[in-house]
C-alpha cells in the first residue's frame, strides 16, 4: 500500500504534499510507487478536485450542513482517492495505491501483509481492496481527523494565509502528519 | 539547549519549547480578555486605519480588511470547537451559515447571540444581522465630521471573512447605524427601537449572484 497525500488551498494550489507507505502489518512506511505512478499522482489528485466540487455541497435533502469527510470520491486506474474538506474549503486528498495482490493483478491473494486500511480487515471475501469497506473508511477518517487538527493550528498562525498559496514548511507539521499516517494507515 | 535539538536550519522554537502544534485548540471557558485591553487595542487599530484614509468609506474599508482574516480563521476554529471532531460538519446552505454567524461566532466574540437575523424584503440576495449594542462601539463617540462612520465595520469584516471562507462569496458586508430615517420608514415600532438602542447597527450581507443560483439548484434537487 502506498499513499500520496496533498493539501489543496481554496484556489487549488497544492500547499503540502507527503507520500508514504503503510506501516501496518509489517509495512515499512516507505511508498512503493513506480516512477510513472509517482509522476501521475498529482494529476490524478487535481482531476479529483472536480468531483470534490460536485459532492461538497451535500445531498439536496441535507439539512444545510454536510460532513467534512467526503469518503472515497474518485478512482483512476489502480488509484483510489479519498477527501476531507475543511470549513474554509481547503481540501485534503489522499491517494491510495493498494498492493497488486489486493487488486487481483498478481495471482496470489495473500492478505498477510495488508494494512488496517484495506488490509485483511478491509479486504472483501475475494481478497480485493475495497475503498468503501467500513474499516478502510474509518482508518482514513482517523488519519484526516488528526491532520485536520494540526491544520487548524497551522491556519491560526496570523502570518499564514492559505488563500494566498502559502506553503506549509514546518518540519513539525510534517512529523505530525507522518505520525498520523504511521498510526492509522 | 544544544543545537542537536533543532531538526532543521532556520527553525527556531519559542523559549518555552512549545510550537503552535503543541498547544490545545480548546480554551477554558473563563479565558476571556479584559474589555479595557480590547478597547485600547481597538482604538489603536482605528487610528492606524485612519492614517492616510481618504474618506469615511475608505476608513471603513480598512477596518473591514483588518477583520477579514480573523473571520476566515474563526470559521475553522469554531467548527472544530463546536462539534465533536469525529462528526465534523460545515455549513453548506445560506441559512445555517448565517445562524452560525449569529449564534456561534457572536457568542465567541461577544458572549451573546446577535439580536436579529432578517432577509431583505426588496433584495433576495441581501440578509441583515442586527446588533442592538455593538460591543466594539461602546467607547467610541464620533466627531461631527465623521458622523457617518461606524466602527463596527471591523465586525462586518469578520462576517465577510466567514462567508467568503465557507464558499459563500459576498459583494461585501457593511455596517450601518440604524439612523432616524430608516427608523421612521420602519414605522412607530422602528422609531421606538432606535430610541431604545441609539447604537443599533445592522450588518448588510449581500451574497453574489452565483451563491443564490447554487442555492436554488441545490434546493430544486429536493423536490425533483
Amino acid at each position: 500500500m502506498s499513499y500520496y497525500f496533498t493539501i489543496f488551498s481554496p484556489t487549488d494550489t497544492p500547499l503540502y504534499t507527503h507520500d508514504f507507505g503503510t506501516s501496518r502489518s509489517g509495512g515499512d512506511g516507505i511508498p512503493h510507487f513506480t516512477s510513472s505512478e509517482r509522476a501521475l499522482a498529482p494529476f490524478i489528485l487535481h482531476s479529483a478536485l472536480d468531483i470534490v466540487e460536485e459532492v461538497q455541497w451535500g445531498a439536496s435533502t441535507s439539512s444545510g450542513s454536510a460532513p467534512m469527510y467526503l469518503k472515497h470520491i474518485d478512482k483512476y486506474a489502480n488509484n483510489f482517492v479519498s477527501c476531507w474538506i475543511t470549513g474554509a474549503n481547503v481540501r485534503f486528498l489522499l491517494l491510495t495505491r493498494p498492493r497488486d495482490e489486493a487488486l487481483g493483478l498478481s495471482g496470489t491473494t495473500g492478505g498477510s501483509r495488508g494494512s488496517l486500511a484495506g488490509g485483511r480487515s478491509g479486504l472483501t471475501s475475494a481478497g480485493l481492496y475495497n475503498p468503501s469497506a467500513p474499516a478502510t473508511e474509518e482508518a482514513v477518517k482517523n488519519f484526516f481527523v488528526d491532520v485536520y487538527e494540526i491544520w487548524v493550528k497551522t491556519v491560526m498562525n496570523p502570518f499564514f494565509h492559505a488563500g494566498n498559496g502559502d506553503i506549509v514548511k514546518s518540519p513539525v507539521f510534517r512529523a505530525r502528519v507522518g505520525a498520523a499516517a504511521k498510526k492509522f494507515l | 539547549m544544544s543545537s542537536s535539538s533543532t531538526p532543521g536550519p532556520g527553525l527556531r522554537y519559542p523559549s518555552n519549547k512549545k510550537t503552535i502544534y503543541d498547544r490545545n485548540l480548546n480554551r477554558t471557558k473563563n479565558a476571556e480578555l479584559s474589555r479595557a485591553a480590547f478597547a485600547y487595542l481597538f482604538i489603536e487599530m482605528i487610528s492606524y486605519a485612519q492614517r492616510g484614509a481618504k474618506d469615511v468609506g475608505d476608513l471603513e474599508q480598512r477596518l473591514n480588511n483588518q477583520g477579514y482574516p480573523l473571520g476566515v480563521r474563526l470559521l475553522d476554529l469554531l467548527l472544530t470547537r463546536s462539534a465533536n471532531p469525529l462528526s465534523s460538519i460545515r455549513p453548506t446552505r445560506i441559512l445555517p451559515l448565517l445562524q452560525f454567524i449569529a449564534q456561534q461566532l457572536y457568542r465567541h466574540l461577544f458572549g451573546r447571540p446577535a439580536d436579529a437575523l432578517e432577509r431583505s424584503g426588496s433584495d433576495a440576495a441581501q440578509y441583515m444581522i442586527f446588533d442592538n449594542e455593538p460591543m466594539v462601539n461602546t467607547y467610541i463617540s464620533l466627531p461631527r465630521e465623521l458622523s457617518s462612520l461606524n466602527c463596527a465595520a471591523f465586525v462586518a469584516g469578520i462576517i465577510e471573512g466567514v462567508c467568503d471562507g465557507a464558499g459563500f462569496p459576498t459583494e461585501g458586508v457593511s455596517a450601518h447605524s440604524v439612523g432616524e430615517q430608516e427608523a421612521e420608514a420602519a414605522g412607530a415600532e422602528g422609531k421606538k427601537g432606535a430610541a431604545m438602542w441609539p447604537g443599533k447597527t445592522v450588518f448588510l450581507i449581500k451574497f453574489k449572484k452565483e451563491v443564490l443560483e447554487r442555492e436554488e439548484i441545490l434546493a430544486r434537487g429536493t423536490s425533483g
